[in-house]
């Protein structure tokens, strides 16, 4: 510390450093014991799910959800993926996934670059004219799209919601990618140009394959709005076979209301992917958000 | 930026900045018109229907002008009540989980044993589906079964159990404590990341002048969280005049329509009572509200 080199307030400052310090461990203990208490609050819920999804409804009603089950039961899920459908929201869900993200993040990625590293007339406005999709409501396009979809005639089925899944991913794809390609040297680019390289050849040979980190936490962040999304999904799918897995619990809370059990099954189910991913990725999906929201 | 060649009276030169300067556009061309087909184009439809009376179906379709603006903000007591749910939403979350946000982000920038694992815990919820969300709350409310009344009921408080989303003055708190339980993450994590940046030395400077703990925050850690306060609060709004999955999912805008919120009541009338028009008005007043409310999110996010 720097206070040391103070030759004359020396032995004060050591005073004072040693009585900040129990302070600090004070401080610090109940700091502890308060986010200890805090997390456990917040881990209530987890607990509950589990403890109500691996019993039977005969023991729930007797002994309480708080209760450790009479003994562990499994055919809620097993009912719940079958009987449920499930099965079929989980498929549907991972075939959007497969073809929206990539999608998305690779039309995104091609309008960041001129906005990145390319000087144009109209650069900003077109910048500002895509964030200003941050603030938009999807609410406000929901019955033209319906009609639109009815038009095209993929209304009710999964193609129906690539459209505006795209679109509202667009301007935060944007923004965190543009963020990301000027950090990469100009340079670089010049030095292909030179070299004969064409614009197209430095997005995909340069840019592209530079930015797989950002590209990486983007998947992950769209994979995981677009498993979550539930309006446009409730307004345009409407056939229980094309049902995403929001959709789908939706469903599956009406069918089953009271069957609490077989109920917290289903939630299991549908938010144990997404736990996996956090628990294994939480760090990538975290540095992203921030990237959306904080620069450098 | 060198994509531009300065002049040169080479016509190779000539021709490869001309090319250029098309270049930038064939770049956007996808996103742009992405973009305008499947968001600026309906968002003008929706503004065209929203002057109109019509059931979203038939041909049968009437300019009314300005009257379902007017029967939003005059005659229809539940768009009020609704406008007014969202006011309530947008002061609460502005208010609880921005500070426990903030408060938890404090603490956990300290070097304490775990902290990376109680991090996990608090942002755990926000990558949840919210219809996930909601049900597994509106399980912990059940009134009968739920885990809160067992709690009360447990420690001496069942004169306080009851049914949290079925009674009218609960059911907008107990839907909100939801949203709290799944909201305290993403400002955490923002200002932890804000927190980061501030230099050590001006802690250690403002020690050893003798600042005190709450001097040291409000007079550097505050300042310094100035940008992330802007993103925190902007989203904050936003979202909270967004909001639809909690509501939809927990109490349907019941019990009455006493948890209606502009979100659901613009649903309810766009899909399940048949009146386009309303609804698109209805959506129009949240697009309107929340795109005043980004400009200086906006104006944040496109500074260089």
């Amino acid at each position: 510390m720097t206070a040391t080199t103070n030759s004359g307030a020396n032995a004060k400052s050591l005073h004072r450093s040693a009585s900040m310090k129990a302070e600090q461990r004070f401080t610090d203990t109940v700091l502890y014991i308060v986010l200890i208490a805090m997390a456990i609050v917040w881990l209530v819920p987890f607990i509950i799910i589990v403890l109500t999804s691996v019993r039977s409804m005969g023991d729930l009603i007797s002994n309480g959800v708080f209760a450790w089950p009479k003994e562990i039961v499994l055919s809620n899920f097993d009912r719940a993926w079958n009987i449920g459908n499930f099965s079929t929201y989980f498929r549907n869900s991972l075939i959007l996934i497969v073809f929206k993200v990539p999608l998305g993040i690779v039309i995104a990625s091609l309008a960041a670059f001129p906005l990145a590293k390319m000087q144009f007339r109209f650069s900003n406005i077109i910048f500002v004219f895509f964030l200003i999709g941050l603030a938009i409501p999807i609410h406000v396009t929901l019955t033209p799209l319906l009609v639109m979809m009815k038009q095209l005639g993929i209304q009710g089925t999964l193609a129906a919601l690539i459209p505006p899944y795209v679109v509202f991913g667009l301007p935060f794809q944007i923004f965190v990618m543009r963020g990301f390609f000027r950090t990469v040297p100009s340079e670089l680019l010049e030095a292909a140009r030179i070299d004969g390289a064409t614009e197209w050849g430095n997005f995909w040979r340069i840019l592209m394959p530079l930015s797989a980190p950002a590209l990486a936490t983007l998947f992950i962040i769209d994979a995981l709005a677009t498993w979550n999304e539930l309006l446009i999904a409730l307004v345009l799918i409407s056939s229980n076979d094309s049902r995403t897995v929001p959709v789908g619990l939706l469903q599956f809370q009406g069918q089953f209301s009271s069957q609490y059990t077989q109920l917290m099954a289903g939630v299991l189910i549908s938010i144990t992917p997404i736990i996996l991913l956090y628990i294994f990725l939480q760090r990538y999906m975290v540095a992203g958000l921030t990237a959306g929201a904080l620069k450098e | 930026m060198s994509t531009i060649t300065k002049t040169s009276p080479n016509h190779r030169a000539t021709h490869r900045r001309r090319r250029l300067h098309l270049t930038p556009y064939l770049f956007l061309a996808p996103a742009l018109i992405w973009y305008l087909v499947f968001l600026v184009y309906p968002m003008y439809q929706s503004l065209t229907i929203s002057f109109m009376s019509w059931d979203g179906l038939s041909a049968n379709i009437r300019f009314i002008g300005l009257d379902n603006y007017r029967r939003i903000f005059f005659e229809d007591d539940t768009a009020r009540l609704a406008l007014w749910n969202n006011i309530l939403w947008t002061l609460g979350t502005l208010l609880i989980p921005t500070t426990i946000g903030l408060m938890l982000a404090v603490a956990l920038d300290r070097k304490l044993r775990g902290r990376t694992a109680l991090r996990a815990i608090f942002y755990g919820p926000a990558v949840l589906p919210l219809v996930a969300v909601g049900m597994i709350w509106a399980w912990m409310y059940n009134p009968q079964f739920g885990f809160i009344n067992y709690v009360l009921k447990a420690i001496g408080l069942g004169f306080l159990a009851r049914g949290w989303l079925s009674v009218y003055e609960t059911a907008l708190p107990a839907t909100f404590l939801t949203a709290v339980w799944g909201g305290v993450g993403f400002p955490m994590v923002l200002y932890l990341a804000a927190l980061q940046a501030i230099p050590q030395e001006q802690y250690e400077a403002a020690k050893m002048d003798g600042a005190n703990g709450r001097q040291l925050f409000w007079k550097i850690t505050m300042p310094w969280l100035r940008e992330a306060n802007v993103i925190v609060f902007s989203l904050a709004v936003i979202n909270s005049f967004k909001t639809f999955d909690l509501i939809y999912t927990m109490t349907y805008g019941g019990p009455g329509r006493a948890t209606q919120v502009l979100g659901t009541w613009m649903y309810f009338h766009a899909f399940q009572y048949y009146n386009a028009g309303y609804g698109a008005a209805i959506a129009w007043v949240i697009a309107i509200i929340t795109l005043v409310m980004a400009i200086p999110y906006i104006q944040r996010m496109s500074r260089d």
